[in-house]
């Protein structure tokens, strides 16, 4: 069985559009609006007749959202046990590496530990994720500094990588393949030529990158963890929380970011618990019942959203909890910048010894 | 399909008063619900919020759960002012709870602040059911003032239990009060148990974990036999949502009981 096919772009445009008959599809379109320095994209529902758009970065919104949202209702109670909608059958396309890098902590918080989440689990279930090479990279794309490549080798079901006219189409799981065959007239198998132009590519792009992140000098990811855990006293966390307005975009914007918080509230006579994202950054988010806050300083807060990332998930399951996709240092306001709270921990730590 | 944050009715059946800010509230839940001692629940008032509270009751008591809390949050106020014979919601339990039989053929040094007598109140039941499996129960119970303690009709009874020895004290005195007086700390100087098997077991206010904490390692406790009850601000239960992480646990999923081994390298414990 082949799994690595061809698909030309316009018969891409139309197998896409097809799938709207049986999903929901997500892709991404091109922000030009207000557009000072690059392009950003940004998903949305596709609609009949409109031209699927290849984005070659990430989108603006995290896979996340797709997945837990802003805010939302999880459940009712002392009313009779309902059955969970099933969630609408989704096509996301556009999604690129470091998106599946960080979901996996994602997966690992909601599919995994003491509990299944079952509304995370249906969803992820319910979704398909067309992926694609990164073709470019944005100013505050660093994902080979975590040693994530800008092109995916797991987690999607189908990925793409433009190739001359078309696309190769790689299939990375059953729902992958059960895709191709429905729509089989659209693929061929791709030809070692093709595939070996699609490694061309891919380096073309890896040697691209390296060249533009070597200069700035960013942490290897095995020096983060023990940077956060020895930096722990110095005054970086205050420095750079000087501009913090705390206004948590960058732990919403995050990929791998999925603190919530759980509510009451009563709406017809029907008990609710609604659930909705929180962030390590707001003044309250360790308050307890008297007002004692463990986190009450701003520059705590910092600190634990990096140990958080960096240490914590170092700890439990081998990874950092970032995937360079630098969502973050867009979002902020006070131009805080991960890569350089890390870089100023190294340099301090490296004077101290 | 199971909902994870589904809770489920209890009736409110009862509300104790224990002091003139803690109340113990019994709770008969509709749907069967068990829990380890040391474990926590998460207790909803419908429509309204939940808060997480360790049970103070017997968990061999199947068919009622006691849960003692101290006015200090909206919830709390609001479970204050309810009354009897509402429905609250009750989910869980979460945590791994006291491993008791870690305890067994131990002196077990139970020492407790305010009202963290609450969930030391569900372990001694549990020791007092299986008393022969342990080899002495020590009580140092510490409050601010003798209108602070809780569980002032039961303590004397317990007193009379075989193996069980319990002393008191109060911060601050009062006329009636014939007592110790003096911080917690000033009744754990010379304990009546063999340290070479003892296990401590700690529960109180953050600020006097942390000096009974340091009072026991100089006592010569072992790091690996003081266990403590952490609390945060645990919101899901489940080590999901984020909130009451401590290091690299949770403190919902991996503890709420802890060992001072496990938790010592770990920085601002007592935050």
């Amino acid at each position: 069985m082949y799994n690595i096919y061809y698909i030309s772009a316009i018969q891409l445009n139309e197998f896409i559009l097809r799938l709207r008959g049986s999903y929901t599809v997500f892709t991404p379109v091109a922000k030009v609006e207000n557009c000072t320095r690059e392009i950003d994209y940004s998903y949305r529902r596709l609609g009949a007749g409109e031209e699927v758009v290849f984005n070659p970065y990430r989108p603006v919104e995290p896979l996340k959202s797709f997945f837990t949202r802003a805010k939302e209702e999880v459940c009712t109670y002392f009313t009779p046990d309902r059955p969970v909608d099933e969630p609408e059958k989704t096509v996301i396309f556009g999604v690129k590496s470091c998106d599946i890098a960080g979901h996996k902590i994602q997966d690992f918080v909601f599919l995994e530990g003491v509990e299944v989440d079952t509304l995370y689990r249906l969803r992820r279930e319910n979704t398909t994720i067309i992926s694609g090479d990164c073709t470019d990279f944005k100013q505050v794309c660093h994902c080979l500094s975590w040693e994530i490549l800008p092109y995916p080798t797991w987690g999607f079901d189908l990925n793409l990588s433009p190739l001359n006219e078309g696309y190769i189409v790689e299939v990375g799981s059953e729902k992958g393949a059960a895709l191709i065959k429905e729509y089989e007239e659209y693929f061929i198998p791709a030809k070692d030529v093709q595939i070996a132009g699609r490694l061309a590519k891919r380096e073309s792009l890896i040697d691209r990158l390296r060249r533009y992140l070597l200069p700035q000098n960013l942490v290897r990811r095995e020096d983060a963890q023990r940077l956060v855990k020895e930096g722990h006293n110095l005054d970086t966390w205050q420095q750079f929380m000087q501009t913090c307005v705390e206004c948590g975009g960058c732990n919403f914007i995050c990929d791998t970011c999925h603190c919530f918080l759980l509510a009451d509230k009563q709406e017809k006579h029907e008990n609710k618990k609604i659930r909705a994202w929180d962030a390590c950054l707001y003044a309250n988010y360790a308050r307890v019942a008297g007002g004692a806050n463990p986190l009450k300083l701003r520059a705590q807060r910092l600190r634990f959203r990096y140990t958080k990332k960096f240490d914590f998930f170092m700890d439990n399951l081998g990874l950092p909890a970032c995937c360079g996709c630098g969502r973050c240092i867009e979002v902020c306001p006070g131009k805080i910048d991960i890569r350089e709270v890390l870089k100023d921990l190294a340099k301090k730590l490296s004077v101290k010894e | 399909m199971k909902n994870i944050f589904r809770p489920i009715k209890a009736t409110l059946e009862d509300v104790i008063s224990e002091t003139s800010n803690i109340k113990t509230f019994v709770l008969r839940p509709k749907e069967e619900f068990s829990f380890r001692t040391g474990q926590f629940v998460e207790l909803t008032i419908p429509g309204i919020g939940e808060a997480p509270f360790t049970p103070s009751s017997d968990p061999g008591n199947k068919e009622k759960i006691d849960i003692t809390i101290m006015k200090a949050g909206r919830v709390t106020s609001l479970l204050h002012t309810s009354p009897k014979n509402i429905s609250l919601g009750i989910r869980g339990p979460y945590g791994k709870g006291y491993p008791l039989e870690k305890f067994y053929g131990k002196d077990v040094f139970i020492v407790g602040g305010g009202v963290g007598l609450a969930p030391l109140r569900s372990l001694l039941f549990s020791l007092f059911a299986e008393i022969d499996k342990y080899h002495k129960v020590v009580l140092r119970y510490g409050a601010r003032s003798p209108r602070d303690i809780v569980y002032k009709d039961q303590i004397p009874k317990w007193q009379q239990l075989k193996k069980v020895d319990i002393i008191t004290t109060v911060d601050v005195g009062d006329a009636q009060w014939s007592g110790n007086v003096g911080l917690i700390t000033t009744i754990l100087k010379e304990p009546p148990v063999d340290l070479k098997k003892a296990v401590a077991i700690v529960c109180g206010p953050p600020i006097m974990m942390k000096f009974v904490t340091l009072k026991l390692l100089d006592l010569g406790f072992n790091p690996a036999e003081i266990f403590l009850s952490m609390e945060k601000n645990m919101s899901c239960g489940l080590g999901k949502c984020g909130h009451c992480r401590l290091g690299s646990f949770y403190i919902c999923k991996d503890g709420p009981v802890f060992t001072y081994e496990q938790l010592k390298d770990v920085h601002d414990i007592w935050d």
